[in-house]
């Protein structure tokens, strides 16, 4: 598998990969080296192709742009990750800390074959979108995988063994960022112990994700232990 | 005499201060606007122009170019010119938005077909868009340096928006041949060029 990725630096550069593969090459290039190397060289070769296409749009176009982002908000700098998660941990003890620490080993590595072997419809979109966002969620009973769309509001949390959270009770996931923890939503795994819920976010920009068990009611504020951590 | 001297101009400005891409894309991610408006006008006609080839019909090509601008101005603060340009990185998330509007919009279609009646493309039409689009290719003349396989491949993939395993269905040749050309075909452009990130 690993031996077949290498090669798919170019095709990956043209968009040229059907999505599972996309999906899998993503999740291996930044972890290596001469792929990450490829695939910005061959970018770079590609936009002298598209510089070799121009074509200037219709004049009308700049005006609805110019108004489009004058009411867009920007996505906040990414800073360093270690120093987020450091606030992060402050906040949350020592559980969180050893957890984060295997966590950050372990991002990107683990890919994203259990998600993208879903073949539910639903989460097409999310899984294509041009900003998904792959992440693995590790903690000491295993791992959840999160996709996430910023351009579609959406969090996909997915598992194959999650224990019950318990009678009265479920699972929250947070989006941390500077020490400050966000509600993405609820969840709880089928009687099995899998997990496939899409959840409906609004305008987040998480630094990591981090899950929690909460009443079923919810929390506005994490009040378990997080029992999983991922950076984004 | 001729009063617009474009050198006069130039000799006008400080070195430092010449405007790039990358200057406008510095501004624009604190927020500035007009900075944007300006990298709008540098990196226009290369957007709009690998949208309209993979995505063809003129009206969706222009709401595909709109939303490929906001999502520049949305990503500004996260542009990292150590990773490349700011030409290289419009244009990945222009062809990338671009083909994936293709993608799901096939995907949609293709489903209503087979629901339908189990219709397959007639071997005509593919024929012909293999005819058309390989046409189209020889206006890139950046492409020139390529064998007619690789020029092949890698037009199909880049201008028309195909995977590869779509290339290899549309010439008839298996996927490992496709990949490998559109791999030799990338990296022949790439040492032409003199691409290095």
């Amino acid at each position: 598998m690993t031996q077949d990725l290498h090669h798919l630096a170019a095709a990956y550069a043209l968009d040229a990969l059907e999505p599972d593969e996309r999906a899998a090459f993503e999740a291996h290039y930044p972890t290596c080296d001469i792929c990450s190397a490829e695939v910005s060289d061959f970018r770079e070769t590609a936009a002298v192709l598209a510089a070799d296409a121009a074509v200037p749009p219709p004049s009308d176009l700049k005006a609805s742009v110019m108004a489009e982002i004058s009411r867009t908000r920007q996505l906040s700098p990414r800073r360093g990750d270690a120093v987020e998660l450091d606030r992060v941990r402050g906040r949350r003890g020592r559980v969180l800390r050893a957890v984060a620490a295997v966590a950050a080993a372990v991002v990107l590595v683990v890919g994203t074959t259990v998600i993208t072997r879903s073949d539910d419809d639903r989460f097409a979109p999310l899984l294509e979108a041009v900003d998904a966002t792959f992440v693995t969620l590790e903690g000491d009973a295993g791992s959840i995988e999160a996709v996430w769309s910023d351009e579609l509001d959406q969090v996909l949390v997915q598992a194959t063994s999650l224990a019950d959270p318990g009678e009265g009770l479920t699972y929250a996931l947070w989006s941390l960022r500077d020490g400050e923890a966000s509600p993405a939503g609820l969840f709880a795994p089928d009687a099995d112990g899998s997990l496939a819920e899409l959840l409906d976010v609004d305008d987040l920009d998480p630094a990591a994700w981090g899950v929690t068990i909460e009443p079923e009611s919810g929390s506005p504020q994490p009040t378990g232990e997080v029992l999983f951590v991922g950076e984004v | 005499m001729n009063d617009v001297n474009p050198f006069r101009r130039l000799r006008a400005v400080p070195e430092e201060q010449v405007a790039t891409p990358e200057s406008f894309l510095a501004a624009a991610a604190l927020g500035d606007e007009r900075a944007f408006g300006d990298l709008y006008d540098s990196l226009a006609a290369t957007v709009h122009g690998v949208v309209v080839r993979v995505v063809r019909d003129p009206a969706i090509a222009q709401e595909v170019t709109q939303e490929v601008f906001v999502e520049l101005w949305r990503l500004a603060p996260r542009f990292d010119p150590a990773r490349g340009s700011a030409a290289g990185w419009a244009s990945t998330i222009a062809h990338r938005r671009a083909v994936d509007r293709v993608r799901s919009e096939q995907a949609r279609r293709t489903r209503e077909e087979v629901d339908a009646s189990q219709r397959s493309v007639p071997y005509d039409e593919v024929v012909e868009e293999v005819e058309d689009r390989a046409d189209k290719s020889l206006v890139a003349a950046s492409l020139d340096a390529l064998t007619e396989h690789q020029r092949e491949a890698v037009s199909l993939a880049y201008y028309g928006g195909h995977t590869y395993k779509e290339v290899a269905v549309l010439l008839d040749v298996p996927e490992g041949t496709v990949k490998t050309r559109i791999r030799d075909g990338l990296i022949k452009l790439r040492d032409q060029f003199g691409v290095t990130t």
